[in-house]
């Protein structure tokens, strides 16, 4: 549903009128959580950058290249590309939400680069991912998608790259993270995971709620089809992880976080898990260091947390200020 | 990286720790496994090995690791006494985050960071010979008190005591800032130099003119107290401890000041670049004057420092604004503008909200709680330190005119759990008592001479305790209970009478007091009217039990006479004696929930620079006792206002106060409890924190820091 339904009629978007309560929650959630990368003390990390090799810090540099190659997809086509495909005003108002972070999260990509290297090293980055096969495969796959007719498609293409894709890239932040190294990127790196969580968990329910008013056949393509495109994403996300972590051995523990972020998205989507237990069991240190809730305990030693929020205005009255 | 020599690695093991196991527990015992292998992995592997204890101060003093001077003053035969005895104890980490700390952020290293040259006895053992100054028995007896976990010193003093390389043992500054160029410059130099060595660095601003009053009679000249602000935030920035901990700094303004809203608003979220704040810790000095405003809704005004320094001829934050209040706004002479009190304090908890600043000192609370003669007009970066101050003067040259009293302070805490444990509990308070006044001793910032002097009158020091919910939970206590903050207040006032005889003692040793002291309420003898005049002694038979059980009696009304006379004869030798502060990485080593906070979390995540994402769990926490380990936010603001208020009333100085709310809360219940606190008598408010759990379905499975 678009502002203009099909009779023609314009509408106001009215929130005091909820078709879907999911809506206001996920509104009031994005909107307390708005953040800016000015926000992280980023220059905090130049030390401990320096402490990485050379190939670490390639390596660091081109996963975040990826990233911003993803946020700028999701920011500039993607969650632009479901707002036509709304059920109610209120989910298109959490799309322009979600589509401006994904910019604001493309440029905080470029705030951790410009904080950390040279011109040089940027265009470098920038270089490798326009001649990267499987990075250019992977932006291929799901601009296809966005570019095509089909709304529910659009979703699951979309799910997919908000649970799943971006996590090949987060692994190593969190790696850092949990190693004491890149702390302040890391926690610019939560933020922009705790945004993430959230988009892709909205648009899976968005996308099981339309579901619900599909035939049977078409639910039963839209599963094959989901489970197809994961395969083919999987497929290609593997040689992409290998060629970026291979240098560094991580390839085996990266998969296993793929894994287990491939059986999230699958259940934001409401379908069942692909990857056995086994295969999915994600180290300790990085499955703690993604938890998304903000209570970590910082003070004026530690950098500013992910944990301040947006808070909500309520005037007092004569009652509370009775002495 | 070392290779894990399992399957897990201990930083892996340690994360288990926030994991439940397949029957829902806490795997406590992953923790214990991850400290053992971090041992195994990297301690053992890492440490340099020396044939004996000669063999080894030989080498740290010849390769200018420890410095000689303190050592020559005991005989080799005793160092290795005192050294057998700390490792007699068998200490052991609780947790891996203990070891963890200790060896990445205190243990001594080769220069080249490679391999630790300490153990946690050694270091034990090095901070005991500091501090004893050559005094055995005090040694023996510090040794003691600190391997037993109950007393436990503040950081600086922990670190660097017996290093050659080192920063200062002082943990806090505070420093005046006047209304002019030298007193601005001199503030920014005062801070590199501080940080350098070591201390957070709180700065007054309250004093200097708004942006756009006059220079040299000229209007709009001034730009206030932002771009000072910014210059501070450089200075911190750049200078820090040898690497070893990040400069860090705060600055207060009394709410009267006109820039007091764009003071604020460098904290927003959106705020501009070039007005940001990042690192700077902001504080609101905030008289009772403005809380009668705004329960009366009515306009607050601002006053110009610059006129009101005019018209009094003493600096803004040398008067009271409660007091002067009527007069200032029928004065002309005083530029003013006005803002809507409830205004002020709705957009202070907007700003709690999103940044956790500011942080709050009721101003007139704490100057009629002071014993001290002398005005109280900011705190520090902890919002623990409350002492007297005086302005500096300077020469054209920018050589001194008159020194002023600035502020230092060094910290210790007792854990509270431990103490209660302690065979002698009043020997325990004396040793910490000598060993803070020792750090005062040792004290000689040369390069800040206001602090230097405001050291020499004052030897101020300031107790702390930690360890509060960990005793509770442990005694089958529920934090917040009546039982609870009954316990709180019988502990803070034995604390305090000890405190008081042990700082008599000293006195009467050397035969001198600190300055001031004959005008102190202390010397009057009005400080003790309330213990003399009425009877305190625990109100529940839990807490009367708790006592007798530990063999620790509470001071009866016989003993304050006694102790107000031999006060009043002899004097005490600290102006200041107690803080409290919120001990962040000293209670992870001690193995102690911080300060009298209850826990943030059963499983604390903790992130430090230096540490990456670490696990702790709470002290005594078993899966049995599970219910007595609420954590703040489910305890709510108002218990922890409660106990805090019970223990307030016994600090001469302040307390670290914590608001913790859910992220249901508004900007009213944030007001509401800092309405609530500045009637219990809280002095001053530090941080507030918001809790915000993942929104449901989208958190990670199985983690127990998830769990509401």
């Amino acid at each position: 549903m678009t502002a203009t339904t099909a009779t023609g009629i314009t509408r106001p978007v009215n929130w005091n009128k909820l078709e879907d309560s999911m809506d206001l929650d996920v509104w009031n959630r994005l909107t307390s959580n708005f953040w800016l990368p000015e926000k992280v003390p980023m220059s905090n990390d130049i030390p401990s950058w320096a402490t990485l090799t050379p190939a670490e810090q390639n390596l660091t540099r081109h996963v975040f290249t990826g990233l911003t190659m993803l946020d700028t997809i999701q920011g500039t086509v993607g969650a632009i590309s479901l707002i036509p495909d709304a059920l109610t005003a209120h989910e298109e108002a959490v799309y322009t939400n979600i589509s401006f972070m994904e910019s604001v999260h493309a440029k905080s990509y470029s705030s951790i680069f410009s904080t950390l290297c040279s011109t040089d090293e940027i265009e470098e980055a920038f270089r490798w991912a326009e001649e990267n096969p499987y990075l250019q495969k992977k932006a291929e796959i799901i601009l296809g998608y966005y570019r095509g007719d089909d709304p529910l498609k659009r979703k699951v293409a979309s799910t997919l790259l908000e649970s799943f894709l971006f996590y090949s890239g987060f692994y190593l932040p969190m790696y850092w993270s949990s190693r004491a190294k890149l702390t302040n990127t890391g926690d610019l790196i939560r933020l922009i995971i705790r945004d993430e969580a959230i988009h892709g968990y909205y648009i899976g329910y968005k996308f099981q709620k339309q579901m619900e008013m599909e035939t049977q056949e078409r639910r039963d393509e839209l599963k094959a089809y989901t489970y197809d495109l994961l395969l083919e994403l999987y497929e290609n996300e593997i040689k992409y992880t290998a060629d970026l972590y291979d240098p560094l051995g991580l390839t085996e523990d990266v998969k296993h976080f793929l894994h287990y972020n491939a059986n999230k998205a699958l259940m934001n989507l409401g379908f069942d898990p692909l990857f056995p237990k086994e295969v999915s069991e994600v180290s300790p240190a990085i499955l703690s260091a993604l938890s998304p809730n903000a209570d970590e305990n910082h003070d004026f030693f530690s950098g500013s947390g992910s944990s301040y929020v947006i808070g909500k205005h309520e005037a007092t009255e004569d009652d509370d200020w009775d002495f | 990286m070392e290779k894990p020599r399992g399957n897990y690695s201990y930083h892996e093991l340690n994360a288990m720790l926030n994991l439940y196991d397949a029957n829902g527990k806490i795997q406590f015992d992953k923790d214990k496994e991850a400290a053992r292998e971090y041992f195994l992995e990297h301690v053992n592997m890492s440490t340099v090995f020396f044939h004996s204890l000669k063999e080894r101060l030989d080498y740290l003093v010849e390769h200018e690791y420890y410095e000689p001077g303190f050592l020559e003053t005991y005989s080799f035969e005793f160092i290795e006494e005192l050294t057998k005895l700390a490792y007699s104890y068998k200490f052991r980490f609780e947790s891996f985050l203990g070891a963890y700390k200790f060896y990445t952020s205190y243990a001594l290293k080769t220069f080249d960071g490679a391999r630790y040259l300490e153990r946690f006895e050694d270091r034990v053992v090095m901070v005991a010979l500091t501090l004893a100054e050559g005094v055995e028995e005090t040694a023996r007896m510090l040794v003691d008190e600190m391997i037993t976990g109950r007393f436990q010193p503040a950081t600086p003093t922990f670190l660097n005591c017996g290093k050659a390389q080192r920063g200062e043992f002082v943990s806090c500054f505070l420093l005046r800032t006047e209304d002019n160029m030298e007193s601005i410059a001199r503030a920014i130099n005062s801070s590199l130099q501080l940080s350098k060595r070591g201390g957070g660095v709180a700065l007054s601003l309250t004093n200097i003119r708004e942006s756009g009053a006059p220079i040299k009679k000229i209007e709009g000249q001034s730009s206030g107290v932002i771009p000072v602000m910014k210059m501070l935030e450089d200075a911190f920035s750049y200078a820090n401890q040898l690497g070893a901990r990040q400069g860090a700094g705060a600055v207060y303004l009394n709410v009267h000041h006109p820039d007091i809203m764009k003071f604020l608003d460098t904290k927003r979220e959106n705020a501009d670049e070039k007005i940001r704040i990042k690192t700077l810790s902001l504080g609101v000095v905030v008289p009772d004057v403005t809380l009668e405003l705004a329960k009366n809704n009515e306009d607050m005004y601002l006053f110009s420092p610059y006129d009101v320094e005019k018209v009094y001829g003493v600096p803004f934050s040398d008067i009271s604004v409660t007091e002067k209040y009527q007069e200032m706004v029928d004065d002309a002479r005083i530029k003013k503008t006005k803002i809507k009190a409830r205004q002020l304090f709705e957009t202070i908890a907007e700003l709690q909200f999103e940044s956790g600043y500011p942080y709050i000192v009721y101003e007139d609370t704490v100057n009629r709680e002071n014993p001290i003669e002398g005005r109280i007009n900011m705190s520090n970066l902890c919002s623990e330190i409350l002492q007297v101050n005086t302005p500096t003067t300077y020469n054209a040259d920018l050589s001194y005119d008159k020194v002023g009293k600035d502020i230092s302070c060094n910290l210790g805490s007792l854990n509270i759990a431990m103490a209660m444990d302690s065979p002698d509990f009043g020997r325990t308070i004396e040793a910490s008592i000598r060993a803070l006044t020792a750090v005062s001793d040792l004290s000689d910032i040369d390069s800040v001479t206001s602090i230097k002097y405001g050291n020499e009158q004052s030897h101020a020091i300031g107790l702390g305790q930690m360890n509060l919910h960990g005793y509770l939970a442990r005694e089958r206590v529920h934090y917040g209970s009546e039982e609870g903050i009954d316990f709180t207040n019988i502990y803070f006032y034995t604390v305090l009478f000890h405190a008081l005889k042990a700082s008599n003692k000293i006195a009467i040793e050397r035969g001198k007091t600190f300055g001031g002291f004959e005008k102190s309420k202390y010397a009057t003898g009005e400080f003790f009217d309330k213990y003399v005049s009425q009877e305190w002694k625990p109100k529940t038979a839990k807490v009367a039990e708790l006592f007798a059980k530990a063999g620790i009696s509470v001071p009866d009304q016989t003993d304050w006479t006694q102790l107000k006379n031999s006060i009043m004869a002899h004097g005490i030798y600290n102006q200041n004696l107690q803080a409290v502060p919120p001990t962040g990485s000293i209670s992870y080593i001690n193995n102690s929930t911080s300060s009298i906070h209850p826990v943030a979390s059963k499983i604390e995540i903790r992130k430090e620079g230096k540490l990456g994402r670490v696990y702790y769990p709470a002290p005594f926490l078993t899966n049995d006792n599970l219910e007595y380990y609420d954590d703040a936010y489910e305890i709510g603001p108002e218990k922890i206002i409660e106990t805090y208020a019970a223990a307030t009333q016994h600090v001469d100085q302040g307390l670290s106060l914590t608001l913790f709310f859910k992220d249901t809360a508004t900007t009213r219940d944030v007001n509401k409890a800092q309405i609530q606190a500045w009637r219990a008598g809280i002095k001053t408010i530090y941080y507030v924190r918001i809790r915000q759990m993942a929104l449901e379905g989208t958190e990670v499975g199985e983690c127990v820091s998830c769990m509401l």
